[in-house]
């Protein structure tokens, strides 16, 4: 569980918990009854332990998923147990399986349905990479259509992995979360998949056009501009 | 067909078997009689008997269409073997009828008609292997999105696919022209 306790409040150790120290304003700690904060600092902390997931169970993941919410791994520990089943209530979207490319349009809507800030997990390797679906019909890796905050590896994951990367993810929430404009797309912070050229798909080892002798690739029907 | 697939049934006059119980219901029709490698009595059958040949074989009994597929065997030619196989459950019998077809020709008649569950079995033949089947009611792909160019089951498919993210990113360019449309009205 890292270094979350049962409460889902973060250890002194790690940094959290000192409102007081992070806030602008020293309290007044001979027990006067309040103390001084920053508003923002508060609000995340509220955020972060009160993730509500989307979960967008799409393969096997799906079912590690549904034990990571229920009794025996319980996300109420941290907070996140509240899984809507509407995009417009949510602020963690979990990718939980093989995402195809026909499906890619509803996931991203989904995730621009989804109000700021918000967060996203790609849960197993399928969402991750494409995992061992190497295939015309898989996306390669949610972040080629979303930015992704956590990537947890896994085919599939233990809820308690799952669980584990939620700390991370619940520092970058109190942090303030990554930079993004309005639109959802900003920084990431860790993005494997970025910066592969497109055409190399299309050049694939397995494709067996060399074998068959039919030299050019297929011609293409309609032409994009 | 390689020969470790199939073999003709020749066997000598003396020691014909007995007829199978569906022989007389496909009297008229020309046919060739196979036993496969699994033992499963198959029929290859041309074109253009096809729809009356899977009709007789329903009428004798053959209530169940279990899967209508294809094999490419690229490059033989004839280069697809579309494939049928039917089911009785009251015989407890199996048959598999065969038909090829040629590259640049591939279609051939629908048996939806006959066995309704043929619907998407030939909708996700035709997404596949690019065979038409006329007739058919609501011929769509299946299981992969409208619009897509290729069908990846044929042979010279690359495995990885060509341009698999073409639709979404005609579909992304669309919804990012809406966002700007929506704030050029905004301003």
């Amino acid at each position: 569980m890292g270094s979350l306790d049962q409460s889902g409040l973060r250890t002194k150790s790690d940094g959290g918990l000192r409102p007081v120290s992070d806030g602008p304003m020293a309290a007044d700690a001979s027990g006067s009854g309040f103390f001084a904060t920053r508003a923002d600092w508060l609000v995340n902390w509220g955020r972060k332990n009160s993730l509500w997931p989307m979960p967008l169970g799409l393969s096997c993941c799906g079912i590690e998923l549904m034990a990571m919410i229920g009794p025996k791994f319980d996300l109420a520990r941290f907070g996140a147990e509240a899984a809507r089943f509407t995009p417009r209530q949510c602020d963690l979207l979990i990718v939980a399986g093989t995402l195809t490319w026909k499906m890619a349009t509803a996931a991203r809507t989904i995730y621009d349905q989804m109000p700021d800030p918000k967060w996203v997990i790609a849960m197993g390797v399928c969402s991750s990479s494409g995992g061992m679906y190497d295939s015309y019909a898989v996306v390669q890796g949610i972040d080629s259509i979303m930015p992704v905050d956590v990537y947890v590896p896994g085919c599939p994951p233990r809820p308690d992995a799952v669980i584990e990367r939620e700390a991370p993810l619940a520092k970058l929430v109190g942090a303030g979360g990554p930079e993004r404009d309005e639109r959802g797309t900003g920084k990431l912070i860790f993005q494997p998949n970025h910066g592969i050229a497109r055409g190399v798909l299309d050049k694939h080892p397995h494709d067996p056009k060399g074998k068959l002798g039919l030299g050019d690739p297929l011609p293409r029907k309609t032409e994009i501009k | 067909m390689t020969s470790n697939e199939t073999r003709e049934t020749s066997a000598p006059a003396d020691s014909a078997p007995a007829a199978p119980r569906w022989a007389a219901a496909l009297s008229g029709l020309e046919y060739k009689q196979l036993v496969g490698a699994d033992g499963m009595a198959t029929l290859e059958v041309a074109r253009e008997q096809l729809h009356a040949l899977l009709a007789a074989l329903k009428r004798a009994g053959f209530a169940q269409c279990t899967l209508v597929s294809a094999v490419d065997h690229y490059p033989k030619a004839p280069r697809f073997a579309l494939t049928h196989q039917l089911l009785s459950l009251e015989h407890n019998e199996r048959i598999r009828v065969r038909c090829w077809l040629r590259e640049g020709d591939e279609h051939a008649p629908s048996c939806a008609d006959l066995w309704p569950g043929a619907n998407w079995s030939e909708r996700e033949c035709f997404d596949m292997f690019g065979i038409r089947f006329d007739a058919h009611p609501d011929l769509r792909r299946l299981l992969l999105p409208q619009g897509y160019d290729h069908h990846p089951l044929r042979k010279e498919f690359p495995h990885a696919g060509i341009e698999p993210d073409r639709l979404y990113r005609q579909w992304d360019k669309q919804r990012r022209a809406g966002w700007n449309a929506e704030e050029g009205a905004t301003r």
